[in-house]
């Protein structure tokens, strides 16, 4: 019923990092919530489901684990119900993780035969018999990447992961989609192994979309969490590259690649549980003294809450992947088991490849942006409003909580070789080579790549160099003796204010007006003129909102599809009744038609007329004249 | 290993001659009476004794940030390729670790242009975000096309493979990933159709609006920051698009290397007096060219193998 291989073991070391600062986390948050012991039962109940889904050892406790997973996060949504959007958020989030479910289990359905307590291994003979295994795949893909926030199945994700408090929030966005990614590697390599190059080339090309789609809508946004929630899914972009690199070099027969692939995907797995639970726990500290998710109203933060802020620097110094932190190493082993790509040979490939090369590059670039934006914004400069002003640093439970997790991020920079080790080996158990020799064959200081002309890097050294070279020129600075003096930032003779300076909105005003083809932003500008002159006003109004193109495409136009048939619907109900009579002799008509057709001779001539006659006796019976 | 930490300290040195030299090369060409060439030592010795002014809005990150945006770029210095053969050069260290190291400073830059509650500051701040998110793909595939060329992505490596083996059979994908580079040379130093380096009006500037608020020491220290970062490209260029002149002996090799630096810098003065600064808005075209460049340059490579 339950059983605990490697795979599973570091799926439950990632749970246990992410959870245990949590817990002190929502400890200092407890006051702050009304229904307590509502929180802490699906709080605890929902860190036990996903311990349970890494550990199952047949379909029907995962499922059940794995239900338990989404109805208790569910419920933690719904915890503090302030407005309306809270729970429409909750009731999206509830509909598309069911959407997800149904999938996985017709996967299980089919590859268990019905019997749903047969155990992972058997189910791979059956699925080696079943005709449709890319069927499966998608299945699993459905099923286990609407979890994960992968697009086009993300939308749910910037709605639900800020509608939950903020311990909750760490936790979804750090740990429960990791899950749906424990699930992908438990699935794929268990019992669909044989992987053709499509699936790859599927799951490179869904990485490579979400990552770009997911830091996009992050720089458009305001709210700090959804701002959050959007570079989840850039995020899980990134492993799903590294995954699919990884299922193209084995395809392709390239193994110590394929290892090095999975490898990187994994510790990004890692790094992204760290940085991101670190994340929302320093924004949830914001919100918690500011009482408003917006943006634009904090400001001169890092005066106030120092532990907070510092904490939100070192993350956000490792999720825009900068050196020497645990988000670069990971990014950098998935560039470099992409750059690895010249050592395949079909050629279409070969130049398909760098296409998702840039779309990674263009992440890392834009993510630098985002979060120069989201630290800069919250945290320097001059507050925004008066709950900003007066916000404190949080209690100590919750700063043991962030400097916990802040530890988690060092230890995964220092001790990358530890990491690495232990996800090596999961790959071994897998039935793939080991390359952790070849990663590091010279001790722990140099990390190498795998390919032919690949790089090296050194993050002990590089973070001690850098160190040595900063604390060397503080010192030099400090002997210097320099003279300081205080004064007011220089506003061209004006008062130095808070409403001058730069905006969230406005930070990502060039990158917004670049990708506008994109985004499509709803803009509201009024202004106050003085006596009808175009540039003399007293107030003025900038409002910008970005809905994101999938929701209005894919989700927006499937509503508008239902409203239209279920209009249909209620006008076939409140027919008179000669309707009903008519629309019984045109369905006797087609009948009569159609076992002529396909029992008989068959010329069009006929059909033709048939035809011409069915859709006049339907427009003057049915339809009728338009009112 | 003489050799190596005389030549870093060399490059550290001459990195505010040349900028110096551009300005120069520029103001002569626009028959004005040029600056001398050592203006950049006097203004950095003036700056060093000036009075240090804080802003009261600012916090911790001001006191901290100009040092981290100097560290990173310090710390580039020494891996390097080399400009003599036989000398020692790092090893371990690959194109992406420079180029996050080179982010890791901008990115400090950028908290710096925020924190002091200006909007000249953020203004920068956002335009320099803009321009790099922009810079990064390019860069990428750039490096991406001469590790394929050089055998190998780690810096020093590639310098030195492409100076013992020039790659004549792929010369056109070299001499794209060459276009490219040169234009990201440009964008990344605040080069003129980017940034004008020299302006202080808020319309044009970048670079310059993210330190407005910095004075004496700390301003000395963003503005040799700058000039380092320059050297770097310049030394980048010079080792690994034109990879000659390793071979002959030690002085000679290293004046060969220094000439060629300021040929980088004289280069970069013509374009800048014939071409107009771009809008910003038009950045993206020029980002384009790069990006399109490099594509080729990995196109040629694969198929054509030339």
């Amino acid at each position: 019923m339950l059983s605990l291989d490697t795979l599973s073991l570091v799926f439950v070391g990632l749970i246990v990092l992410g959870t245990i600062p949590n817990i002190f986390y929502s400890s200092g948050y407890l006051p702050h919530i009304e229904r307590k012991v509502h929180y802490q039962l699906h709080y605890y109940s929902f860190i036990v489901s996903m311990l349970g889904v890494v550990v199952s050892a047949n379909a029907l406790v995962f499922l059940f684990f794995w239900e338990l997973m989404s109805l208790t996060s569910w419920q933690l949504i719904l915890t503090e119900v302030k407005d309306k959007s809270t729970i429409k958020a909750a009731r999206f989030y509830f509909i598309m993780t069911h959407f997800g479910f149904v999938f996985l289990l017709l996967f299980f359905l089919i590859v268990t035969d019905g019997d749903l307590s047969m155990g992972f291994v058997a189910m791979k003979e059956v699925a080696a018999g079943f005709a449709y295994t890319t069927l499966l795949f998608f299945f699993l893909v459905l099923g286990f990447l609407s979890k994960a926030g992968a697009v086009p199945l993300h939308v749910w994700l910037p709605y639900a992961h800020p509608a939950a408090p903020s311990p909750v929030s760490a936790l979804m966005s750090g740990v429960m989609l990791k899950v749906a990614i424990y699930g992908l590697f438990r699935f794929l390599f268990d019992v669909l192994y044989p992987w053709p190059l499509e699936w790859g080339i599927v799951i490179l090309s869904i990485g490579a979309l979400s990552s770009l789609v997911g830091v996009l809508y992050a720089l458009s946004e305001h709210d700090i969490k959804a701002l959050l929630a959007n570079h989840s899914i850039e995020n899980i972009g990134i492993i799903l590259i590294g995954f699919g690199m990884g299922m193209i070099f084995d395809t392709l027969g390239l193994y110590a690649l394929s290892t090095f692939s999975f490898i990187a995907a994994l510790f990004h797995t890692f790094n992204h549980m760290s940085f991101k639970s670190l994340l929302f726990m320093s924004a949830g500290a914001v919100l918690h003294q500011t009482h408003t998710k917006n943006m634009e109203k904090y400001g001169g933060l890092i005066k106030k809450m120092p532990v907070s802020a510092f904490t939100f620097l070192i993350a956000a110094i490792s999720i825009s992947a900068l050196p020497p932190s645990n988000g670069f190493l990971s990014e950098w082993m998935i560039f470099q088991s992409m750059l690895s790509s010249s050592h395949i040979d079909v050629m279409a490939l070969k130049l398909a490849i760098p296409f998702a090369i840039f779309a990674l590059a263009m992440t890392g670039g834009l993510a630098i942006a985002c979060f120069v934006k989201a630290y800069g914004i919250t945290f320097l400069g001059l507050h925004r409003s008066t709950n900003a002003k007066h916000a404190k640093e949080v209690n100590l439970l919750m700063k043991s909580g962030m400097i916990m997790m802040a530890l988690v991020i060092f230890s995964l920079m220092l001790f990358t070789p530890f990491y690495l080790q232990w996800f090596d080996k999961v790959l071994v158990e897998l039935g793939h080579v080991s390359v952790y020799k070849d990663i590091f064959p010279n001790g722990f200081w140099h990390m190498h790549s795998i390919g032919m002309n690949g790089g090296i890097v050194s993050p002990i050294i590089l973070l001690l160099s850098l160190l040595g070279v900063t604390v060397l020129m503080l010192v030099a600075y400090k002997l210097f003796g320099v003279k300081v003096r205080f004064c007011h930032t220089w506003a061209c003779g004006y008062n130095t204010g808070a409403k001058t300076q730069y905006s969230a909105t406005g930070f990502a005003g060039p990158i917004r007006r670049f990708f506008n083809w994109l985004y499509k932003a709803d803009e509201h500008f009024t202004k106050q003129t003085i006596a009808g002159h175009e540039t003399k006003f007293i107030s003025s109004d900038y409002e910008v909102h970005v809905k994101p193109l999938f929701e209005r495409i894919f989700y927006d136009s499937f509503g508008k599809v239902i409203a239209y048939i279920s209009y249909w619907v209620y006008r076939l109900a409140h027919f008179e009744q000669t309707r009903y009579a008519a629309m019984i002799f045109n369905i006797m008509l087609v009948v009569l038609f159609s076992y002529r057709v396909f029992s008989h001779e068959f010329s069009w001539a006929t059909f033709i007329l048939e035809f011409f006659v069915m859709l006049i006796s339907v427009k003057i019976l049915i339809i009728g004249d338009k009112k | 290993m003489i050799i190596y930490l005389l030549s870093i300290l060399l490059l550290i040195g001459v990195a505010p001659l040349l900028l110096s030299y551009i300005k120069a090369v520029k103001m002569v060409m626009l028959f004005k009476r040029p600056i001398s060439i050592f203006q950049g030592y006097r203004n950095f010795a003036k700056l060093m004794h000036k009075e240090t002014i804080l802003s009261k809005e600012s916090s911790a990150i001001t006191l901290y940030a100009p040092f981290l945006v100097l560290s990173p770029l310090t710390v580039v210095m020494f891996f390097l390729p080399p400009i003599v053969h036989g000398s020692y050069y790092v090893s371990f260290v690959d194109a992406f670790t420079i180029t996050g190291l080179i982010s890791l400073s901008t990115f400090f830059l950028m908290l710096l242009g925020l924190d002091s509650a200006s909007a000249f500051g953020g203004m920068g701040s956002s335009r320099e975000a803009f321009i790099s998110a922009l810079v990064e793909p390019a860069m990428v595939l750039t490096i991406f096309s001469v590790s394929l060329m050089a055998g190998n992505l780690g810096v020093g490596q590639a310098g030195v493979n492409l100076a013992q083996h020039f790659p004549q059979e792929h010369m056109a994908s070299f001499l794209f990933a060459g276009i490219s580079f040169f234009i990201l040379l440009l964008a990344e130093n605040g080069r003129i159709p980017v940034d004008n380096p020299e302006t202080h009006l808020e319309l044009t500037m970048v670079h310059e609006a993210m330190i407005l608020d910095l004075s004496g020491v700390y301003l000395a220290i963003i503005e040799t920051a700058a000039s380092i970062k320059f050297v770097i490209f310049a030394s980048l260029f010079a080792s690994l698009f034109m990879p000659l002149g390793l071979e002959y002996s030690t002085p000679i090799a290293m004046l060969f290397f220094f000439v060629k630096l300021f040929f980088i810098a004289t280069l970069v003065a013509f374009l800048e007096v014939n071409t107009a600064k771009l809008r910003l808005f038009k950045i993206p075209n020029l980002l384009g060219i790069a990006i399109v460049f490099a594509f080729l340059s990995l196109i040629t490579f694969y198929v054509l193998g030339a």
